[in-house]
């Protein structure tokens, strides 16, 4: 058989991750520990490098390579992007966490290049083998990120709990793809879909497959009822590690379910809504309710990050273009949210000091009054206040739902979000209103976290205020 | 009728080793059971003519895996009392959602949607077909991105286990057979110093060059 | 396909014969009669001090993670080579990238001394 080199074309920012990654491993062996910012800089060279190789080869009309295992689309352009620029913020951020407690090694680096590695090959899956592999990738890859600190009990225990969990969500999934493969004869989507329109929905061992399909999707998500390892995950792993789990991931959670319920079973439209409604609900519901409870920000995060999860499951019940592109948009923009306030919980930890209670983030504005601003713009975003992007990005998605005539749910699900206003609102009281702790010292940062930072808390506003370039790639995705 | 009876054989003891897998209360013997479990699934896949997954399935997962779990086992010393703890307790409500899975998938699994008439017995494969050859032709052709990307899982998992599981032991002592060998005849054995000639001593120890 | 297996089939209900054989004799010939301190454990006359069983060193979970890992390796060795043939070049180069990629992380375990005892 011979072999199209253009097939390489389309994986060239897998390849050259997966060479950073091995020349980060190895060159590490042989670096002095002054000399382990090396790995950072390599790093940070190789995801900009593929930025660049995603946006050259990028761009035109779907295309399959592989022999049908890969697909190049629209869709998966931008959410590569997306997943290498919002992993690069997150290791410019992770970087001084590392020093000062001497983890700044090349494993860091190797596992979290890795990681995006296997969300890439999930972005461009065409068939639920090289999506499940992709999948596979990432969560290893996860699991060890959260054990990284191997001295700590806590992130340990994390650990085990995200591995058996993930393990259980991945196992669910492979039986749902299992049946869906017995029912239609084929693992790649665009087979997949055409024995399903071909068979009608009358077919149970389909619906069979999508509830656990849903549920693996459920879990990697983290939505309410499968939502009982992001609390623990988050405040117990090491905070670079949750950083880098509650951005990109969910970029790679949103490309997962896309393909398969959109490339793969599209016509079973009716049958996966009403399970997608439910999550929906409960996850609004529970995440918002839950967060105001909490002291640990980590834990209100995610909890947090529970009830986001609910509004991008709004968008793709819908089922109608507008509805995908909304809840593409909400993805992306959360994870971009979600990145810079992990990033802004790096900066507050100093030496043998992690900020983990709401009570850290006091009196911030008179330690940096900079900082303090970018904070207060990303919870604002995060509650949906305009002119923030969060406002825009819920707006799309309740507009989609409305489309569908269930406004109910629209109503919920606003409902809701005012209840979440609540504890984000919170957060800037205490930015702004309270006093910082006496033992508290000025806030020591690199300009390129600073200049990070800024980027990372103005494009949220900047979003917020001319939200068509970015919406428009969304919506041409589908 | 031989196949079926052999597969009836290998079924029955699949099940009953399973069942002894989850009841033993050492858990050593609940790993040898999954051996066995492992063994006779393997003699079932070569029943179905996948006799290469029938072989990996002994060769990785009863040779090495099992190896690991007897490993893991030993390293956690269970005390299964404690675990087993809130186990009649808990029973009647696991019992009921085990049932009811069990029948779900039953009603789904069983004959009505893959019986006989969506998937007739194929025709047995004759003595020259080689599963391993169809699944390389396969596998390096159509299915290489994917076992590419399974390489890359496992260099993940050669990274992922040497950090979280590598310490150095600086206070362990022990020997370097390597570097015994590499010792030379000469200076690393016989160090000889060279010393003033002393007038005192009239005879001078053989020793002493040490 | 299956005619093939049935010399391991008939080696196996060997195998089995004559390893339970000889087990089931001596159960029927022998005479048993146990009593309680037959049966308990036995140390130079003393009740049990403590547990038979040690906690391995996590070395062990280590060298045999290690050992898996190269062993699905081989896994995937036997189709390349037996189709091999047929397949030509592209296969060939399929799997040096395919042992690239493993090499590097042979190179990182050795280098990093994950081989050693010490």
């Amino acid at each position: 058989m011979s072999f199209d080199a253009a097939n390489l074309l389309p994986i060239l920012p897998e390849i050259a991750i997966l060479i950073t990654a091995s020349l980060v491993l190895i060159l590490d062996l042989y670096l002095k520990d002054q000399d382990k910012g090396l790995n950072h800089s390599i790093t940070l060279i190789g995801l900009v490098i593929a930025i660049g190789l995603t946006g050259a080869v990028g761009g035109g009309d779907a295309q399959v390579f592989f022999d049908g295992n890969l697909i190049r689309d629209p869709m998966s352009d931008l959410l590569k992007g997306a997943i290498l620029i919002v992993s690069v913020l997150t290791f410019i951020y992770a970087r001084p966490w590392l020093q000062d407690r001497g983890m700044l090694v090349g494993e860091f680096y190797v596992l979290g290049l890795l990681a995006v590695l296997g969300m890439l090959i999930m972005v461009s899956a065409n068939g639920f083998l090289t999506l499940y592999l992709g999948l596979e990738l990432q969560a290893l890859a996860l699991y060890a990120l959260v054990a990284f600190d191997r001295d700590s009990s806590t992130g340990a225990e994390a650990a085990m709990k995200y591995f058996v969990l993930g393990a259980l969500g991945s196992g669910l999934l492979l039986y749902g793809v299992s049946m869906i493969y017995g029912a239609t004869g084929s693992i790649e989507f665009a087979p997949v879909a055409a024995a399903v329109a071909e068979q009608g929905i009358s077919n149970k061992v389909l619906v069979f497959g999508i509830a656990f399909l849903v549920i693996g999707i459920g879990f990697k998500f983290g939505a309410v009822p499968f939502h009982m390892w992001v609390p623990d995950v988050y405040e117990g792993g090491p905070t670079p590690a949750v950083l880098i789990l509650s951005s990109a991931p969910k970029i790679a959670a949103f490309a997962l379910a896309v393909r398969m319920l959109v490339d793969g079973l599209h016509t079973l439209h009716p049958d996966w809504q009403g399970m997608l409604v439910i999550l929906a609900v409960l996850s609004m519901g529970l995440g918002n309710l839950v967060a105001i409870a909490q002291s640990n920000i980590k834990r209100m995060l995610a909890y947090s990050t529970i009830s986001h999860v609910g509004f991008i499951f709004l968008g793709l019940l819908a089922g109608s273009e507008q509805g995908f592109a909304a809840a593409m948009f909400y993805t992306i923009v959360y994870a971009v949210m979600s990145v810079g306030a992990f990033g802004i919980l790096l900066i507050l930890s100093r030496q043998g000091f992690d900020a983990e209670r709401l009570e850290d983030l006091k009196g911030l504005n008179d330690r940096d009054a900079w900082y303090a601003a970018m904070m207060a713009l990303i919870m604002f975003s995060m509650a949906g206040v305009p002119p923030t992007v969060g406002f825009m990005a819920k707006l799309l998605v309740l507009e989609a739902v409305v489309r569908i005539d269930m406004l109910w749910l629209a109503l919920v699900a606003v409902f809701f979000s005012i209840i979440g206003a609540f504890y984000y609102l919170r957060v800037i009281k205490f930015i702004y209103f309270d006093k910082p702790a006496d033992d508290a010292p000025a806030l020591l940062t690199s300009s390129g976290v600073r200049f990070a930072m800024s980027l990372n808390g103005l494009a949220l506003l900047a979003l917020g205020l001319f939200p068509a370039a970015l919406l428009s790639v969304c919506q041409a995705a589908f | 009728m031989a196949e079926k009876l052999i597969f009836y054989i290998l079924a029955v003891i699949t099940l009953w080793a399973s069942v002894m897998v989850i009841t033993r209360k050492n858990p050593v013997h609940s790993v040898l059971f999954l051996v066995l479990a492992f063994v006779t699934s393997a003699g079932l896949w070569v029943l179905l003519e996948a006799e290469f997954l029938g072989i990996v399935l002994i060769l990785v997962y009863v040779g090495a895996v099992m190896v690991l779990f007897l490993f893991v086992v030993m390293m956690l010393d269970i005390d299964l009392a404690t675990i087993r703890a809130g186990f009649v307790q808990n029973l009647p409500l696991a019992g009921l959602i085990a049932a009811i899975m069990a029948v779900e998938i039953l009603l789904i699994v069983g004959p009505g949607n893959f019986g006989l008439d969506a998937f007739p017995k194929p025709e047995p494969l004759g003595a020259e077909v080689s599963n391993t050859r169809e699944l390389g032709l396969l596998l390096y052709s159509v299915y290489i991105y994917p076992v590419e990307i399974a390489a890359v899982i496992l260099l993940l998992a050669i990274v992922a286990a040497i950090r979280l599981t590598l310490r150095r032991r600086p206070d362990t002592k022990f020997i370097d057979p390597a570097q015994q060998v590499r010792v030379r005849k000469g200076p690393d054995r016989v160090r000889l110093v060279k010393m003033a000639a002393e007038d005192v001593a009239p005879v001078v120890d053989k020793g002493d060059a040490q | 396909m299956l005619d093939n297996y049935l010399p391991i089939l008939i080696f196996i209900l060997v195998g089995i014969l004559v390893g339970v054989g000889p087990l089931v004799l001596g159960y029927l010939l022998g005479p048993r009669r146990p009593d309680s301190e037959k049966d308990s454990p036995y140390e130079c006359g003393f009740a049990a001090f403590e547990s038979a069983r040690l906690k391995f060193d996590v070395r062990y979970y280590l060298v045999a993670i290690l050992f898996i890992i190269f062993d699905l390796e081989i896994a995937f060795l036997f189709p390349w080579a037996v189709a091999l043939g047929e397949l030509g070049l592209f296969a060939f180069w399929a799997m040096v990238v395919f042992l690239g990629i493993l090499v590097v992380g042979f190179i990182y375990e050795w280098k990093k001394g994950a081989l050693e005892w010490e």
